[in-house]
């Protein structure tokens, strides 16, 4: 009997959530659209659909790309400059929410270009072109700002604890360093950035290394950490893939991009997104 | 669905009757959109106001209503961000930054986005619902033909249909997905989207769920062929004499006599296999396809927030109770073969 019951109240429950629920926000259509004036030309450019460019992005790495509270508007540094560039081509941007995996080989198929803090690397070239970096990044270590150690190379970590983020550029890094027997250091690698900076907060560790963009996003919001070093020797450039062999299309968005670049437009998104206090 | 009648449940049609009525009363008494927003502070006005002179936009205004509850945030990202948020319940308007009245409001917006509410098919608890009701049937269909196949006397036939099901039983299906997505389109050089009006800005995910239907059919197809087998190898062998007897021939025999006998032993293992298909569903994330699993998953990401697990799982066990009653329908029905 009583299980009749909660059959019949779940039943009601689902149909009832499914069907009455009210209306979500519209966003108004973009008024800015219409005012685009495209100075560059993309007659070389090969695009997938006329008129829009494609992008393929992993969104869910903020402050690069996630979802703002609506749960499906991409926001975040990534989108601001792709919008941007596919305005200086006169092109409506649609972004398609892709899995990491398989990323690289949507590029063409489902997407003109993949715009999602991708690292330009040796290895990737092989497989696609890369615009000009829009962002550069570095591994960084980050203290409690009443900390008065000197950090002025990562061989200054020897003997301390270090939280990070595992399967990142500053995991490989720091086992890198570690296995090699080059610094004596405990590495504690978490799954999310958020748990180093709290491990760090209550002394469980002494330091985090992590990316500068994301460590200036954490100095910017909070004043308890600092940025004991930077290793500006090693910089990780991001820039948008594009498939090998538009290269029409990497011409178009280099210019565009060094359009915005001496606009002071990419500086004033990055300074948005992770704080005018980097760089 | 004779026994939902007044007279036999009169206590179960009354409490559902009450329920419904305080669902509807607390519905109409929810304060409305213009009630909630209007209690935006002035310095997000202004924000909202820049928005509309920049192609930038900068505001994010959520507004989402669940039944007798409804929740507005308008936030801005980025490294100084700002949000307000607002519940509104029983003709009052709560400011949602803490207390019971954020976490309420959480619960509104996650639920909101995992039932993918707004959104077309191929999202949220529509998608999982959608890919593991269609992987049924077809899974079923196909499985029926193969389990024919494997007890079929022709040897070729039974040797095909056996590999076809040690392949996709051996093999894992996220596996076979992206064989079914990424490599068959590379080999025969069509692209999933093209099957798909281009102009339409959702053909990839149209594209993407085909694929992910084509390989959860063919997988489940095989599990499915192994549970038909078994329930027409479970009938007693004298029915096949009897039918024999009778002078109809095989084709008569399985369709009329031992196919309709078996469905009833097939149903609780068929329920097993829906089930089953219906948490592996979460695998589409590998081909870009947001399910419940994968919002759940992007929204810790994004918030840091762990409560978004436990709509998600109210959300699965509402499902698999509801499929699991219908199911239970389904048995009764056939039961009178018994």
């Amino acid at each position: 009997m009583k299980k009749k019951i909660l059959t019949a109240m779940c039943c009601m429950l689902t149909v009832a959530a499914l069907a009455g629920c009210g209306a979500a926000k519209e966003d108004a259509a973009d008024s800015a659209a219409a005012e685009k004036a495209p100075t560059i030309d993309i007659s070389d450019a090969t695009l997938l659909s006329d008129g829009v460019l494609n992008v393929g992005c992993e969104v869910g790495y903020p402050p690069f790309e996630d979802f703002a509270d609506d749960g499906k508007t991409p926001v975040g540094f990534d989108i601001d400059i792709i919008t941007a560039v596919a305005d200086k081509l006169g092109l409506e941007v649609n972004i398609i929410n892709t899995a990491w995996d398989g990323i690289f080989a949507g590029i063409g198929v489902n997407y003109d270009v993949a715009c999602s803090a991708v690292t330009i690397t040796p290895e990737r070239q092989e497989t696609m072109i890369f615009s000009d970096p829009y962002i550069n990044n570095y591994q960084a270590v980050v203290l409690m700002a009443d900390d008065d150690k000197q950090i002025s190379s990562f061989n200054d970590l020897n003997g301390m604890s270090i939280a990070l983020q595992k399967e990142t550029t500053s995991d490989i890094l720091m086992s890198d360093y570690k296995s090699t027997g080059t610094i004596d250091v405990q590495i504690v690698a978490n799954e999310k950035i958020t748990s180093c900076f709290t491990q760090l907060q209550n002394g469980e560790v002494d330091a985090v290394v992590v990316d500068s963009t994301v460590a200036d996003g954490y100095i910017n919001s909070s004043d308890d950490f600092k940025i004991a070093y930077k290793d500006e020797a090693e910089a990780e450039q991001f820039g948008i893939a594009i498939g090998k062999e538009n290269t029409g299309l990497q011409t178009a968005i280099n210019q565009a991009l060094k359009e915005l670049e001496e606009e002071g437009y990419i500086k004033e998104t990055y300074d948005y997104w992770f704080g005018a206090a980097a760089e | 669905m004779n026994d939902f009648s007044l007279k036999k449940y009169p206590k179960q049609i009354i409490t559902a009757a009450v329920i419904l009525l305080i669902v509807v009363v607390l519905a109409i008494l929810k304060p409305g959109e213009q009630e909630l927003l209007s209690r935006t502070s002035p310095e997000m006005q202004k924000l909202i106001e820049a928005d509309q002179h920049s192609s930038r936009k900068r505001v994010t205004v959520t507004y989402n209503s669940l039944l007798v509850i409804n929740y507005a945030s308008l936030s801005t990202s980025g490294a100084k961000e700002m949000s307000e948020k607002y519940v509104g319940f029983l003709g009052n308007v709560y400011p949602a930054d803490e207390g019971p009245a954020k976490i309420a409001g959480q619960m509104v917006n996650y639920t909101y986005r995992m039932l993918g509410v707004k959104e077309n098919l191929m999202h949220g608890a529509k998608l999982t619902i959608l890919l593991t009701t269609l992987t049924v049937v077809f899974g079923i269909l196909l499985g029926t033909l193969l389990a024919l196949g494997k007890i079929s006397k022709r040897k070729i036939l039974s040797k095909l249909s056996g590999a076809y099901i040690f392949f996709f039983r051996g093999t894992p299906l996220l596996i076979q997905m992206f064989v079914v997505y990424f490599t068959v389109p590379g080999i025969f050089g069509f692209a999933w989207r093209d099957l798909f009006n281009a102009s339409d800005a959702e053909a990839v995910y149209k594209g993407a769920f085909l694929a992910a239907l084509i390989a959860f059919s063919l997988n489940s197809g095989a599990y499915c062929a192994e549970i038909v087998r078994s329930a027409i190898q479970s009938i007693d062998k004298g029915q096949f004499e009897a039918s024999k007897a009778l002078g109809m021939n095989y084709a008569q025999t399985m369709s009329r006599i031992i196919i309709p006998q078996s469905i009833r032993r097939m149903i609780p293992n068929v329920s097993n296999e829906f089930i089953m298909i219906l948490k592996d569903a979460s695998l589409v994330f590998a081909i870009s396809l947001m399910d419940i699993t994968t919002i759940s998953k992007n929204i810790m990401t994004s918030e840091g927030s762990y409560l978004v697990f436990i709509p998600a799982l109210v959300i699965y066990l509402v499902i698999t109770a509801f499929f699991g009653f219908i199911f239970d329908k389904i048995e009764k029905k056939f039961s009178v073969y018994e």
